[in-house]
């Protein structure tokens, strides 16, 4: 209701201003036509055809026709550019009421320059861009399994770094745009799809606990958006986020749908089948090398005779028995045509993704629709936008981090190899799992939690928007857009009595809701007079409404008497649990302003305004002003300086300053509420306690982030090759971090604006056209990333303590620690030396000299300890990587094309915590297997893993992302339809060449105490696999 | 050009101010009403609120349980936590606790220390939150509502003190760095408060609402404050302790308060006092009330228990030293909270198996501390398994004080008094329930032997009570006497270390000396 208070003023202001400018329109005609690649003679979609010094342009559809009315009479310049082909302006004399057709051809470019770029709020000539901005050709990126766009993303974006956080089919990710600035505070990037910024939260609620230990982390909630439906991605990474204001900090991901085109209508259907297998193995002893230990050990009387009397008579390779061969089936269908006045697209996805572990996967169901409508002439456009998306997550038991009694993962290693998989009654026939004992115990049989455990969630989520845009008088145009983002997610989950986990409960049950809602108003005028002369001017002013409802329910049940129920009937079991429920408001809300201003296509300047409030911060802190200034010099324009090697050379520079409001809502409130914790018993009776859960600060504020950026565009041998180098600074104050705060307090920690840091980097960029002749075309495309993260401040701490160390034996134990000088992710504890004669590892002692507060003064290596103290801890690695460096190349030869995607970080160091609990022969005592390493490190059966430098391991790689290969035919025309087939070939993930010793080096565990980011964390993730795709894709 | 120009500033202005009075007409409402959480200011309102206010300050007692009782029984001779292969080292924690070697930067420090500091002054935080809270509303109960209050923040600032000594003294709600008031001033403080509350909490409850403070718990921690006068009001330097003023005769009248209240009596069966059902313990003086419900119940047999004697499985931890074992006479009673020898699970009887298939065995000697096997260690199962648990949580209660305390705290004062017969015939009171056929303390022993009778006689009867750091402080012998593990350590060890993250966060906390 609120909304619609707002939203009608607006629309009705709109309209009364269209009404009162309605006459003044000069005569027009239509302009159609067709653009193909001039090579290939194909259709080119995606291909932007403008009409010079106007607002009339379209995008051209699969079959590259295009069709542009309410085109000013008169001689009309047309120009058709698409990302990687050099542009093309055609001469048409457009009568009034008459259709004039066009046809381009269109030769392969790899020049960077051309092309409009999606920037937020708008469109803008590439060339007249003065912030920083990466673009994303999604068909281009489009390649091999990918469910989601974060995939599509990693590797070809200089200063974008997409970390998934495992192998599992939909796995959720970690982006960083130019390294991520906030420790305590969300990372993210914003999200905005066909221009409506998307809250992006996990849709579906957190897994139930094995045990102690931390579930898996979420999905991705972006898998509810069909790659195949991507026009285009846009990182907004500098000053140019800052028109998005408060949520800019970490960069804007501008998202932009394919659109229908005028013509057709044309279809296509595109079908492909991937097969997942594991690419890498962790290697732990086979059944015959166990038993050999074995009696070695008992031998050697390390380990006693019964354990050797209680190994089975199987062979049972876990790993093996855990993993499969998965298909994934992905097929698309879209349809796209329309008139003068009105496009449309039309696609359906059904994606269905399975696990290369057993027993999960993901599937999706997706329906899109895009329309477009134009009336009054032209002056009025219509958009409509509509996703609808359910998606199916089958969910693997598994941990994040946690002790020793664990789900899958951990049983894999450890799960003793000579013990079989089922065993069979030979009474009965009855085939069962195999457990080590009835009831509840802390070894599991791997494949039984897998098969046994049920955990599916179900998403559906409905993404909206619908707007208006209206030529107000010559040069100005109201827009109003609508967006409404809505999802409803259950999770269903049920721990049988059958299996160990489910035993200790008697059976566990729970169903858990999630809903979501987003609602979304803008509107934004836009003034783009017709200045003539040297002067391109455009300004743009904005109000944006932003207000979301999540609401979450479980409720969970234990002590059934049968599995036969499942989930179904949570009133069938003995034990009810608390009911849990919860509901968070919160809004944004941002006026805003940008001015662009052009001078004989050689000085660009672009300034932006955003004021933005937050619901979240304390009263008087809700708002904050975002001011951002860019500018651009086309050097290779000026005729006092010399050309040289250059094409083209344009120097860009910009300061900005974007907010971080990524705190929930109410951080800044002291609130009662009920919880576990405040319970308690009077007489017998427990009774609900409400006690603070948070301490107040009505100080909180936004994280404030200045970015400075200096770049250089450049061109050479006629912009075959192109590229651009930029540095950067981005210093962060008033860092939202979640930090201890002096007793007595009701809980030791507070979000505080405390502390600063600093990102540096230089991001380059060269993209070539290698060869380019009508039988042979080849580009290539390298990215290269240097980032240098630093915590500055504290606020006059010393260091935070981060990253849990997770396993048997570790509890209390921590790796990172947050400290002044050094970066987020940085790895502290004792520096291993060796192993002694006796087994005992043994690490560097120090004498430390403190200060009266406690400080260190003053350090002295004095000799070697086997059991490292406080004062033995220091710096042992750094989780960044020095560098990132992607490579992309594309070839075409004939009807044939090949591309490959190569990806590698160098200098980074990960902590591999799986090595650390799981290479240890101790393990064999108490009959569980072991990561073979163990045999030959010396270390003494009996002694206990202690973290230290030894488990900091260089993971430095190089990785064959995606290599591609494929066939175009065209079969005869047939009535009018030209067709086009590609076959192709493509294979994710195919080679990994790294030192590192687990499954994947690129990985991300959240081992966060108090939600302080950790960075670089392996404990036993969802290994990621290697896929191979074949599909065919078919256009009529 | 001129006519242009002026149009288009004209339409630039119009644009802008389109832009900028926009705020006129759009929605500018950031106000924040939480949903499922509430403002202080709008709780309280009624008694059943206040109660449920209340509950939230008593249910950090809960917390006394963890860091604060691992603490002082790991670096008492009473617990030891030995690294048993790949379990249980942790970090180092516990040998550091267990050889008495933490520091203000050692994991042990900024850990467990840590958590302690952090879980008793949440409570205090919690108490005077609810206190800002009620001084606002007139209700009928409100004075005893505030007097549980304040007696709650005492008990936990009495904690506090013995762990740490002086500790900044605050009665309000903000959050700021203060510096520590000095132990004296705590002591002072916790006197102070219990004097006014014991005025005004009740004798007794009733049955529902059992668990709630009385006048005997004020009187009670009075009585252990009064006892440890010499140690809580003294001042520790790297040369150790310089005692305060003893407070023999105080301790001897708050004994006297519970004694003559005619609310408690010794329970005949010892036992009792910790199965259960032991809240129908008529000694129970002030305890955590635990119950079997998820996330409520007592979960010592965990600690302790090896992994097959009970479901779910324990964590094989805590054992006590042989010293502290083959102190007990094999006729008391109070041995059977000792398991030893051949083990079965202690929900079936039946027998159990270790790890490695051998019949599991607890033997009273570890062989080494930094490499245990499995059944090493004698294990405490003070608090028998509760029938009815779920999962890990036990319904057994936790006494901080019961009476049998209280007529040994009033007879180590009598003989500090110099009436030693006196109390001896006290100390024989708790004896003569737990022997059959009596063995009562001889009554001609002097001044000197009581003081090792009484220090042994509360081993016997309070073992794995949370009191043992306390006697061995008072009677010198917590960082001076060495036993199986432990060397002698530096005097000022008998002050833990003010963690040094709590000095990050309050850089005006001065450190313990020696640290």
């Amino acid at each position: 209701m609120t909304l619609v208070r707002y939203i009608l003023p607006a629309f009705v202001g709109g309209m009364l201003w269209a009404v009162a400018v309605g006459a003044q329109t000069p005569p027009t005609g239509t302009v159609t036509g067709r653009v193909v690649d001039s090579t290939t003679q194909q259709p080119l979609p995606g291909v932007t055809v403008l009409i010079e010094g106007t607002q009339r342009g379209t995008v051209t559809g699969l079959d590259g026709a295009f069709r542009i009315s309410g085109v000013p009479a008169g001689n009309q310049r047309v120009r058709a550019r698409r990302i990687g082909y050099n542009p093309r302006v055609a001469t048409v004399l457009v009568g009034a009421g008459a259709t004039e057709s066009v046809q381009f051809g269109l030769s392969a470019s790899a020049s960077l320059l051309e092309g409009v770029v999606v920037t937020g709020y708008g469109t803008q000539r590439r060339v007249a861009i003065t912030g920083s901005i990466a673009t994303i050709d999604a068909d281009k990126a489009n390649v091999g399994t990918i469910a989601n766009v974060s995939q599509l993303i990693e590797g070809r974006a200089a200063g974008v770094n997409v970390v998934q956080n495992s192998g599992e089919p939909g796995a959720g990710v970690q982006i960083r745009i130019r390294g991520g600035t906030s420790i305590s505070a969300s990372n993210d990037p914003l999200y905005v799809i066909d221009g409506v910024p998307v809250n992006n939260v996990e849709t579906e609620t957190s897994a139930v606990r094995i045990s102690n230990n931390e579930p898996p982390l979420p999905r991705n909630p972006l898998n509810l958006i069909n790659p195949s439906d991507i026009a285009s991605v846009t990182v907004l990474k500098d000053a140019a986020a800052a028109i998005y204001g408060t949520r800019a900090a970490n960069g804007v991901i501008v998202i932009e749908t394919k659109k229908g085109a005028a013509g057709g209508p044309t279809m296509e259907y595109e079908f492909s089948a991937g097969k997942a297998t594991l690419g890498r193995h962790v290697d732990v002893l086979s059944a015959d090398a166990y038993r050999q230990f074995i009696q070695q050990q008992v031998d050697a009387k390390t380990v006693k005779p019964t354990v050797l009397a209680a190994l089975g008579q199987a062979n049972t390779d876990w790993e093996k028995a855990m993993t499969r061969s998965a298909p994934t089936l992905n097929h698309n269908l879209s349809f796209a045509g329309g008139s003068a006045n009105t496009q449309y697209r039309a696609s359906i996805n059904h994606m269905n993704q399975q696990g290369v572990v057993i027993e999960n996967g993901f599937k999706r169901y997706q329906a899109r629709l895009n329309a477009t409508h134009q009336t009054l002439k032209g002056r009025l456009r219509m958009g409509l936008n509509l996703t609808g998306s359910h998606v199916i997550n089958d969910y693997l038991p598994f941990d994040n981090t946690g002790g020793f009694e664990g789900g899958t993962f951990i049983n894999t290693i450890v799960y003793n190899p000579t013990y079989p998989v089922t065993v069979t009654d030979p009474t009965s026939g009855e085939t069962t799992f195999f457990e080590l004992g009835p009831g509840f115990q802390s070894v599991r049989n791997p494949v039984a939690l897998a098969s046994q455990i049920q955990d599916q969630g179900k998403t559906t989520r409905i993404l909206g928007n619908v707007s208006a845009d209206l030529d107000l008088f010559a040069g100005l145009r109201g827009n109003v857009t609508i967006g409404v983002d809505r999802f409803d997610s259950n999770r269903d989950t049920y721990m049988p009595r059958s299996n160990p986990v489910g035993a200790q409960f008697q059976g566990l049950a729970r169903q858990a809701n999630r809903n979501n809602e987003s609602q979304t108003l803008q509107t934004v005028l836009t003034y783009h007079p017709q200045l003539g002369g040297n002067s391109d001017f455009e300004l743009l002013g904005g109000y944006e409404f932003f207000k979301n409802t999540l609401k979450e329910f479980s409720a969970e049940t234990r002590g059934f008497l049968t599995d036969a129920l499942g989930s179904n009937s949570l009133s069938s079991g003995s034990q009810p649990q608390p009911l849990f429920s919860q509901r968070q408001d919160s809004r944004i809300i941002g006026f805003f302003s940008r001015m662009n201003y052009g001078f004989k296509d050689k000085y660009f300047l672009t300034g932006v305004i955003r004021r933005d409030g937050a619901s979240a911060f304390g009263e008087g802190n809700k708002w904050a002003v975002f001011p951002a200034i860019s500018a651009s010099w086309r050097l290779s324009k000026e005729t006092f300086i010399p050309a040289g090697p250059f094409s083209e050379l344009r120097l860009r520079a910009g300061w900005g300053k974007q907010g971080n409001p990524g705190v929930p809502p109410y951080a800044s409130l002291i609130l009662l509420a009920a919880d576990g914790n405040s319970r308690y018993v009077f007489g017998e009776r427990a009774v609900t306690g409400f006690t603070p859960t948070q301490n107040p600060n009505p100080n909180l504020k936004w994280e404030e982030t200045r970015q400075t950026n200096v770049a250089l565009d450049y061109g050479f041998m006629r912009n075959r090759f192109n590229g651009s180098v930029e540095y950067y600074i981005k210093n962060t104050a008033d860092l939202l971090l979640t930090v201890p705060v002096p007793q007595p307090a009701v809980v030791s920690t507070r979000l505080e604006n405390i502390g600063k840091t600093r990102n540096k980097g230089l991001e380059m960029s060269l993209d070539g056209q290698l060869i380019s002749r009508s039988s042979l075309s080849w580009t290539a495309g390298l990215v290269l990333d240097v980032q240098r993260n630093s915590v500055v401040d504290l606020g006059g701490r010393s260091f935070i303590p981060t990253g849990r160390v997770s396993g048997e034996g570790q509890s209390g134990q921590v790796s990172q620690r947050i400290i002044p000088g050094h970066a987020i992710g940085t790895f502290y504890g004792p520096q291993f030396v060796g192993v002694n004669s006796t087994g005992q590892q043994e690490f560097n002692k120090y004498k430390v000299v403190r200060d009266s507060t406690g400080r260190e003064v003053s350090r002295e290596l004095v000799g070697t300890t086997t059991s490292p103290g406080g004062d033995d801890y220091v710096v042992i690695g750094d989780a960044n990587p020095s560098f990132s460096l992607g490579l992309n190349s594309r070839a075409n030869f004939g009807r044939f094309d090949l591309s490959f995607l190569i990806n590698t970080q160098q200098g980074l160091d990960v902590f591999n915590n799986t090595a650390l609990v799981y290479a240890t022969k101790g393990n064999a005592k108490r009959g569980k297997n072991f990561i073979a390493s163990a045999l030959t490190d010396g270390v003494g059966i009996d002694e206990p893993q202690i973290y230290s430098s030894r488990w900091i391991e260089n993971g430095s790689f190089v990785r064959l992302q995606n290599v591609t290969i494929g066939y175009t035919f065209d079969i005869p025309k047939l009535s009018g339809f030209g067709q086009h087939t590609r076959v192709y070939l493509s294979g994710d993930n195919l080679l990994l060449l790294t030192d590192y010793s687990g499954y994947d080096p690129e990985v991300h565990t959240d081992a966060s105490i108090n939600s302080l980011a950790t960075r670089g964390i392996d404990y036993l993730h969802y290994p990621r696999p290697r896929t191979i795709t074949g599909g065919i894709r078919v256009q009529f | 050009m001129i006519n242009r120009r002026r149009t288009n500033l004209i339409r630039v202005a119009a644009v802008s101010a389109v832009a900028l009075f926009s705020p006129a007409v759009a929605c500018t409402d950031l106000t924040e009403t939480p949903t499922s959480s509430i403002a202080p200011e709008n709780f309280y309102k009624n008694e059943e609120e206040i109660i449920g206010g209340l509950a939230s300050v008593y249910a950090q007692l809960r917390a006394t349980t963890d860091d604060y009782y691992n603490l002082t029984e790991v670096s008492s001779d009473e617990y030891i936590v030995p690294t048993r292969g790949t379990d249980w080292y942790d970090n180092g924690r516990w040998l550091e606790l267990d050889r008495q070697l933490w520091g203000a930067n050692s994991p042990a420090g900024l850990g467990d220390v840590n958590g302690a500091w952090n879980a008793l002054f949440t409570g205090i935080a919690r108490a005077n939150v609810a206190l800002a809270a009620t001084d606002k509303i007139s209700f009928a109960s409100k004075p005893v509502v505030q007097a549980e209050l304040r007696t709650l923040r005492a008990f936990y600032y009495f904690l506090l003190q013995d762990l740490f000594g002086g500790v900044p003294i605050v009665t309000d709600t903000d959050i700021k760095p203060r510096e520590r008031n000095t132990r004296a001033e705590v002591f002072a403080f916790v006197e102070k408060e219990l004097n006014e509350t014991r005025a005004i909490l009740p004798d007794k409850w009733p049955t529902e609402m059992n668990g709630r403070l009385t006048k005997g718990a004020a009187n009670a921690i009075l009585a252990s404050l009064y006892l440890n006068a010499q140690v809580f009001t003294g001042t520790v330097s790297t040369t150790g302790l310089q005692p305060g003023a003893a407070r023999w005769a105080d301790a001897v009248a708050a004994s006297d308060r519970i004694l003559n209240s005619g609310v408690y009596t010794l329970a005949t069966n010892w036992r009792s006092n910790f199965t259960a059902d032991n809240y129908l313990s008529p000694e129970i003086i002030m305890q955590v009330m635990f119950k079997a419900e998820s996330g409520l119940g007592l979960n010592f047999l965990m600690r302790a228990l090896h992994y097959s004697q009970f479901k779910p499985s324990p964590w094989n931890g805590f054992a006590t030293i042989a010293e502290v074992y083959n102190s007990f006479d094999a006729a008391d009673q109070r041995r059977q909270i000792f398991l030893v020898g051949p083990q079965v699970n202690l929900e079936t009887n039946q027998p159990v198996l270790d790890r490695t298939g051998n019949p599991l065995v607890f033997t009273p000697e570890i062989h080494d501390v930094t490499n245990a096997t499995e059944g090493e260690g004698v294990r405490i199962a003070k608090w028998p398994v509760d029938p009815a648990h779920v999962n890990q949580d036990n319904g057994n209660d936790f006494a901080h004080f019961r009476l049998a305390e209280i007529y040994l705290i009033k007879a180590e004062a009598l003989n500090e008094l110099g009436q030693t017969s006196a109390a001896v015939a006290l100390v024989n009171t708790i004896r003569a329930r737990v022997f059959s056929p009596p063995k009562p303390i001889s009554a001609g022993i002097s001044q000197a032997e009581f003081r090792t009778v009484i220090l042994n006689e509360r081993l016997f009867e309070l073992t794995s009570e949370a009191k043992r750091r306390q006697d061995l402080i008072r009677f010198g012998q917590y960082t001076q006497r060495p036993w199986f593990n432990k060397a002698v350590r530096e005097p000022y060890r008998i002050l833990m270390p003010i963690p040094q993250t709590q000095i990050e966060t309050n850089p005006l906390l001065a450190q313990n000396a020696g640290y």
